[in-house]
């Protein structure tokens, strides 16, 4: 009894230590961990999204609770103003989700860029919605008042040749993250209001 | 004394260099080493944990019940492994995708249970220091080794940088599957050419 | 249903643990040069990894993921395994000693093969739903021993071939596995 008792302590006290060098290891990467996954998954998109902004979208991003999940509002500065904000939304795709990463002017309420982050279409074929750019192109500068369809649903998105559940995909994620907008607006623009850039350049 | 630190290093260079002597470790071996960059970034990997649970290893071999004493080596080696998977990923986030599960799977690397095992929980710190840095080292040197041939030929860059003209055409079959597994074979098959 | 089909057949073939995956290549190298081995060796790891799949799943989502403990990820599944193994083994040579008899010694060995703790890897990458992770594991290890055995059988026949002496063992086994990985691309075309 003693011996199993000893090997059991052994093996705690191992797991023990181990843990609590971890759990420090971990809580003092997270911050940096968490900006290199946004940096590299959806960064190259946010970049194009924003292009010309004067600051580091990912740097200067916030969070909202909604219900029990975090939405990521990322910030881009244009003539020292804070006046886009990009946020995700997801669309059902061919073989999954596609994620949409949209950009919306607060000001006039008009769409800057759209690109797609993640998704798992087919290449060469359904993944065109991610690689071309006047695919993506047609959604910059409408308003957002509308909801957007491909043409084949009698909207005014031309789809991609032989990739319509993709392209529809896209459009619903875009619809998604416009209604997230919406929802969040007053949030937001609380936030943006004493914005301040922690990556502003002149 | 200092002597024999230096022996225990150098064995690791040549006389049992992993995968070739010390034939363990085969499966990271034919996996990250497609580009020159992975196989130095699993390498890098591989001597810090290598290193760094020798050490623990051999300075409490004595307090560790016997029979328990594998819980106790996988325990430390997957402690290791875990920091760096976590520090990779906040500091070099590409070589940690590219390397993917393999970061993990070192914990079962047979390398690293195996040293723990032979070397480690018989000899002082120090030795295990040494064996675990050779060793660590000959395998990095091995997997770049490998890289290197399959990188040239596959792609036709060296650390991403082109080194045939541009009318060569690559050899694809070298960075796919099956080429890893001739391209290790005829290496091993090489390495025994040395063996008296 | 047919995503199930897709899984089944890309686990199994397309995506062979072993020689696509490069996945415990270890014991398939030890283990392979008599048939009566590497058939109980396949056994012995359909069993554990079918096993090592369904626990490693429970652990992640219902003690790692909601406490937020997903950084212990390696530690924890790599220690459910290695007691997971321990277990199966005790309850064998008590209850069942025929089939202890068939698998009893390649189990410690299933530990460090990397395809267990690999299988539970790629189950958690693809975020698999039970019944997935299920079929996943079941296929990826009747993968690996279909590829075991044939190739046990393959090298059966080497030995009685006169092989130059530095390729002889380990090396010309690499290279018959790279002639069997590159069998197995034919696959590929099967499913877009």
């Amino acid at each position: 009894m003693r011996d199993i008792l000893k090997l059991f302590l052994a093996v705690t006290i191992f797991s023990a230590v181990s843990g609590g060098l971890l759990s420090l290891v971990r809580s003092s990467t997270r911050a940096r961990i968490e900006y290199q996954q946004l940096k590299f998954v959806k960064g190259p998109t946010l970049k194009e999204i924003m292009k010309g902004c004067q600051n580091d979208p990912i740097t200067d991003r916030f969070k909202i609770k909604v219900g029990k999940k975090e939405e990521t509002i990322f910030v881009g500065i244009f003539n020292g103003q804070p006046r886009a904000i990009a946020l995700e939304a997801f669309g059902k795709g061919f073989h999954g989700p596609i994620g949409v990463l949209v950009g919306i002017d607060v000001k006039t309420n008009k769409i800057i860029g759209i690109g797609v982050t993640t998704h798992s279409e087919t290449p060469g074929v359904g993944a065109r919605v991610k690689t071309d750019p006047t695919f993506r192109a047609q959604f910059k500068g409408l308003p957002i008042t509308q909801t957007f369809k491909v043409k084949a649903d009698g909207g005014q998105i031309d789809a991609i040749t032989g990739a319509t559940i993709s392209s529809r995909g896209v459009c619903n994620a875009v619809n998604n993250a416009i209604a997230l907008y919406k929802k969040l607006r007053p949030e937001i623009l609380k936030r943006l209001k004493n914005f301040k850039s922690k990556t502003l350049r002149s | 004394m200092l002597k024999r630190v230096f022996r225990e290093f150098i064995k690791g260079l040549w006389e049992e260099i992993p995968p070739f002597r010390l034939v363990l470790g085969l499966c990271p071996t034919l996996a990250v080493t497609k580009r020159v960059e992975d196989a130095i970034g699993m390498g890098l990997a591989v001597i810090f944990v290598l290193t760094c649970s020798n050490v623990i290893v051999s300075s409490v071999r004595n307090f560790i019940p016997k029979q328990v004493r594998i819980a106790c080596f996988i325990v430390v080696i997957a402690t290791f492994v875990t920091i760096v998977e976590l520090v990779m990923q906040a500091f070099t986030y590409h070589i940690y995708q590219a390397l993917g599960i393999f970061i993990p799977l070192i914990v079962v690397n047979c390398i690293l249970l195996g040293r723990a095992e032979a070397f480690a929980s018989k000899n002082g710190i120090i030795y295990s220091f040494a064996d675990g840095l050779g060793i660590g080292i000959g395998y990095t040197l091995s997997l770049t080794a490998l890289a290197a041939i399959r990188e040239i030929f596959g792609y036709g860059t060296f650390f991403n940088i082109p080194v045939f003209g541009p009318s060569f055409k690559p050899f694809s079959f070298m960075v796919k599957a099956p080429g890893a597994f001739v391209c290790l074979g005829l290496m091993l098959c090489i390495m025994n050419m040395f063996k008296k | 249903m047919d995503s199930y089909i897709v899984l089944i057949i890309s686990c199994i073939f397309i995506n062979n643990i072993l020689l696509m995956q490069y996945l415990g290549n270890c014991p398939f190298l030890g283990v392979s040069k008599r048939m009566d081995t590497a058939f109980g060796m396949s056994m012995a790891v359909v069993f554990v990894i079918v096993m090592a799949g369904a626990v490693t799943w429970v652990v992640n989502y219902y003690i790692l993921k909601p406490y937020d403990l997903e950084y212990l990820r390696t530690l924890s599944f790599i220690l459910v395994i290695a007691s997971l193994v321990q277990l199966v083994e005790m309850f064998l040579k008590k209850n069942i000693p025929a089939l202890y008899a068939g698998l009893g010694i390649y189990l410690p060995l299933i530990t460090t093969n990397c395809a267990v703790l690999g299988v539970c890897l790629i189950n958690m990458k693809e975020e698999y739903d039970f019944l997935h992770t299920l079929v996943s594991s079941l296929s990826y290890s009747v993968g690996y021993g279909l590829a075991l055995i044939l190739f046990a059988a393959i090298r059966e026949r080497i030995l009685l071939a006169r092989v130059p002496k530095p390729l002889q063992d380990t090396s010309i086994g690499l290279v018959t596995a790279g002639m069997f990985s590159l069998a197995f691309f034919g696959f590929k075309g099967m499913i877009h």
